[in-house]
């Protein structure tokens, strides 16, 4: 399939991204997607996304600057390219397509 | 941060050692961010379990992996080749396991022939002082030729210290059979006397106590079994032991000493050590300075070896004195053995205290080396013979550019990859069932150091050496084809290879040599517990009694049961303890067995009388006769033995009567000249006693029962005479039990190889066959089509393997034993059976196999 694939916790990945703008890296995304969605979740698993996300162009690093909290050292800010924000859309226009063509009828269940 | 918080350096190195490093700062700052809030607000043995946690999860691919693909195109084209010859491998499942089982099997026997030898070298070899510490040994003329003792005169140690300043430290040793007792724990052991420097010149380290103690006459030093055997694992420094050294003779001594265990090369060792001067408690009548009597060893120790030279020359003056002091010897020369070569000499020099190999060990060696060239054989087979489904690889490498040496490196990496396979599973298997095996059936201590050094550079040289012995014809021959040809399809080999035809001849003359040897050697073990042992053993018990008070009160208590035939007493018994004593000739002494005896001991053993008469009643009288075996009467050229006088130790004896032959020890050695005489009943150490029929059993326990009645204090200690050579009986049975192994495995990789062999044969003429079946072949011309080519060479292989393995098994067996049973052809018939049984079961397989075969099938392919 051409399509892009995105997966789930990547695509939460992705969102995350966005949403820490000038300040996502590792360790603030992993406590905001602990935050927001209250799962636990471990840094060697957004390491993995964010390195992943990279490779297929989805996201964009730099480094930043060395900080004393970090033991003197640099942090990988991420940032979304504009392939990542395309892959973003169709993944979003896609589950509301989907979203879109359940019959009502499906939501009707017979109570009692 | 109020202070600084350390992160945890063991995970933390793991982490640098497996990140790479243009990630490591990232993603351990990361890490670090994390811990030291935790650490604030988890406290610090929570941050560090998160950190460790944290540190395992990341070890992913993202951490380690190159970002970008190989470009080294020699590093690409050796991924390559191991990426094919793996995939090879999967494709032919069963030519990948006969190598590998093979070979490992192979390298598993090496592994145990390199433990073995390895133990060997390193005898006694880690005592630190092993290059300034001799035995001090002596040669004497006995039997017409110069023998070499390892004991010596008894005043020689203290004479050597006051004589000569180059000598540091001497030390003698004295060993005796005593009963040790602790509590309830009775044992009848072996203590040994010895000078207190013995722990100063030998590296015996110990684990409690002080080495300094055997200086005290009341001191005892235990090894470290013997403290586990009295006292348990716990310390028994301080706590009384009883020696009972003889009736009413025993002393309490207080330990003082226990020993670290021994290393497991050791041939030197004790079980109890107490100081020289106890010899003097356990025998009154002990005299140190009796040139007739010796002690077990004396041993010295210089500052710097060629200290020795003075010395060696200076020895001269103790033949005087040794001849003045006593007439029994004359002692030709003096000499010393350094303590390092001394397990290596010991097989020629008698009644040392150290123990060596004699030459048949060099075996195992042989052996291995022969199961490894059978596995090679293989390998070499079915490379050749596959290589036939690889011939359009080698085209295409070729034609892409490969040199000639390429495909031969390609090869030789392939092959080396195996083997190195087959030496994984080779050293678990030796390391795992072969080792334990090996010594379990010889009660050796045999074991795989895995962090010697040695023993990698030997494995190593194995994955060498079998990598490129078996694989280097293969990788030249495959080499060697024209791309052109390859791709016309006009090269067709594996069939008319004529090495391959050697090599497979080469490997059934192999086989057959083990199966041969592995039979012999069984077929022998049976002969010898049938062969008779010159006396009626089967019928005959013995006890071991302490002096003459005790053998009478179990002489009393014997003779009241009635399945008793016969009862003697004797200083010495078959099987057990003989003494040796020298035959004064006129111009030579001559060495015989000597056995003292009571007048009913012929009949109790079974002894059969060939001419005279045995002893006519007790000691005294017959005081001067003596009783001689065949052997002595043949060896001395005795017309009329009878009436012959012979004068032993001075005396002057006459022979009565001449014993039919009779083995004392094992069938191994020749049978020696042997005398007896009348024992003085005061010397009395064994009970004997010859037993009706079918009662041996009842009666030997009956015979414990009196014992324990009478002596309640001394464990009972005697057998069944039918046992005395079960040790070498059972050594004997395990050396056959190895080699039927080894033969059988043998046997496996040459129906593995044969198998491999004639599959792919078979496999490679599918379409010839199927075109003579479509035409109307028969099964039995297609069958004496693909056995013929084999006949020839099987008829050869066995023509030149019978008469070598006839010839090398009777060499063998002449070499290991000097009574074996005859050589028959009977073990060449039954290995020769066994292989070509084999080898028409697995042609029968492929036989069957193309004659079942569609032969459309067989032209539709390609």
């Amino acid at each position: 399939m051409s399509r892009i694939h995105l997966g789930e916790f990547e695509e939460i990945v992705l969102l995350t991204v966005g949403v820490l703008y000038d300040d996502a890296y590792a360790v603030a995304i992993t406590k905001e997607i602990t935050k927001q969605s209250g799962r636990s979740v471990n840094v060697s698993a957004v390491h993995k996304s964010l390195y992943r996300l990279e490779k297929k162009g989805m996201l964009d690093s730099r480094l930043g600057d060395p900080e004393s909290k970090r033991g003197g050292k640099r942090k990988r800010l991420f940032s979304i390219t504009p392939f990542g924000k395309k892959a973003l859309d169709e993944s979003m226009e896609l589950r509301m397509s989907l979203r879109t063509q359940i019959p009502e009828l499906a939501f009707k269940w017979q109570m009692g | 941060m109020s202070k600084k918080i350390n992160i945890p350096k063991i995970p933390h190195a793991f982490f640098r050692w497996y990140c790479k490093k243009e990630r490591y700062e990232e993603l351990h700052g990361d890490l670090e961010e994390f811990y030291y809030e935790r650490a604030e607000d988890k406290g610090l043995l929570k941050a560090r379990m998160h950190y460790l946690f944290d540190v395992i999860r990341c070890c992913q691919p993202y951490a380690w992996k190159k970002s970008k693909g190989q470009t080294n195109p020699n590093i690409m084209m050796i991924n390559n080749y191991f990426k094919t010859s793996f995939r090879n491998s999967r494709k032919n499942p069963l030519n990948a396991f006969i190598n590998v089982f093979g070979l490992s099997a192979a390298i598993g026997i090496c592994l145990i022939a390199y433990s073995f030898l390895e133990w060997e070298y390193n005898l006694d070899q880690f005592h630190e002082n092993k290059r300034e510490v001799y035995l001090t040994t002596f040669f004497s003329n006995r039997d017409g030729s110069i023998q070499h003792y390892g004991m010596s005169p008894k005043p020689l140690g203290e004479m050597l210290k006051a004589d000569f300043a180059q000598i540091k430290k001497v030390c003698r040793l004295q060993d005796q059979n005593v009963v040790v007792k602790n509590e309830d724990k009775v044992f009848h052991e072996q203590v040994r006397y010895s000078d207190p420097e013995f722990l100063e010149m030998f590296t015996f380290p110990l684990k409690w106590g002080s080495p300094a103690s055997l200086a005290d006459l009341n001191s005892i030093i235990l090894s470290d079994e013997m403290s586990i055997k009295y006292f348990g694992e716990k310390n028994p420094i301080g706590q009384d032991i009883l020696i009972i050294f003889g009736k009413d003779n025993k002393k309490v001594f207080k330990v003082s000493g226990v020993a670290e265990p021994f290393p497991k090369a050791h041939a030197i060792e004790f079980d109890f050590l107490v100081n020289f001067e106890n010899l003097q408690i356990a025998d009154p009548g002990y005299n140190p300075n009796d040139w007739s009597g010796f002690v077990t060893a004396t041993l010295i120790q210089v500052a710097d070896p060629s200290d020795m030279e003075p010395i060696v020359q200076g020895m001269e003056k103790y033949l005087t004195l040794h001849s003045e002091g006593q007439d029994d010897w004359t002692i030709a020369s003096f000499d010393f053995v350094r303590l390092e070569d001394l397990n290596r000499r010991s097989g020629q020099i008698r009644n040392d205290i150290s123990f060596g190999y004699p030459p048949q060990k060099f075996v195992l060696p042989i052996i291995a080396m022969l199961i490894l060239a059978l596995a090679c054989f293989n390998y070499i087979n079915i490379a050749i013979v596959s290589a036939t489904k690889r011939l359009k690889e080698i085209g295409l490498r070729k034609t892409i550019g490969a040199s000639r040496g390429q495909v031969i490196f390609q090869f030789l990496a392939e092959n080396i990859m195996i083997t190195f396979f087959a030496l994984v599973v080779g050293v678990m298997l030796s390391a795992f069932i072969m080792i334990p095996w090996f010594n379990r059936l010889f009660e050796s201590e045999l074991e795989l150091k895995l962090i010697d050094t040695k023993l990698w550079m030997y494995l190593l040289f194995i994955l060498l050496f079998t990598g490129v012995a078996s694989g280097l014809y293969p990788a030249l021959y495959i080499s060697r084809f024209r791309v052109v040809k390859i791709f016309k399809g006009s090269v067709r080999f594996g069939t008319k290879n004529p090495l391959t035809k050697v090599f497979l001849a080469l490997q059934l003359i192999l086989t057959c040599l083990c199966i041969t040897c592995g039979i012999t050697l069984t077929q022998n073990t049976f002969y010898l517990n049938n062969r008779s042992w010159g006396y009626d053993q089967d019928a005959a018990l013995y006890a071991v009694v302490d002096d003459y008070g005790s053998f009478t009160q179990l002489q009393t208590a014997m003779l009241q049961q009635i399945n008793v035939l016969s009862l003697s007493g004797s200083e010495h018994h078959l099987g057990k303890v003989i003494t040796n004593a020298a035959v004064e000739m006129p111009d030579q002494q001559y060495q015989v067995r000597q056995l003292s005896v009571d007048e009913n001991y012929f009949e109790t053993m079974g002894l059969s009388l060939k001419e005279g008469r045995v002893f006519n009643g007790p000691y005294p009288s017959d005081k001067t006769a003596l009783i001689v075996n065949e052997t002595l009467v043949r060896n001395m050229d005795l017309t009329q033995p009878i009436g012959q006088t012979l004068k032993i130790d001075s005396s002057k004896y006459e022979i009565i009567g001449v014993l039919e032959d009779f083995h004392i020890y094992n069938f191994e050695d020749e049978i020696r000249p042997t005398v007896f005489s009348v024992a003085n009943p005061e010397d009395f150490q064994y009970l004997s006693l010859q037993v009706k029929n079918g009662t041996e059993q009842e009666t030997y326990k009956a015979l414990q029962e009196q014992w324990t009645i009478l002596f309640p204090e001394i464990p009972f200690q005697g057998g069944y005479q039918s046992e005395v050579l079960g040790a070498y009986v059972e050594e004997a049975a395990s050396g056959a039990e190895f080699l039927m192994t080894v033969s059988f495995i043998a046997v496996m990789l040459v129906s593995l190889g044969w198998y491999g062999l004639v599959m792919l044969n078979v496999a490679g003429r599918t379409r010839e066959f199927s075109i003579k079946k479509v035409l109307g072949a028969s099964l039995r011309n297609i069958a004496s089509n693909i056995s013929r080519q084999y006949a020839l060479l099987v008829t050869i292989a066995l023509l030149i393997g019978i008469p070598l393995s006839h010839v090398t098994m009777e060499a063998f067996l002449g070499m290991l034993y000097h009574y074996h049973m005859p050589i028959t052809f009977s073990p060449v018939s039954v290995a020769v059976m066994i292989l070509i049984s084999v080898l028409l079961i697995v042609l029968a397989t492929q036989i069957y196999k193309v004659s079942k075969s569609n032969p459309v099938e067989g032209l539709k392919a390609e």
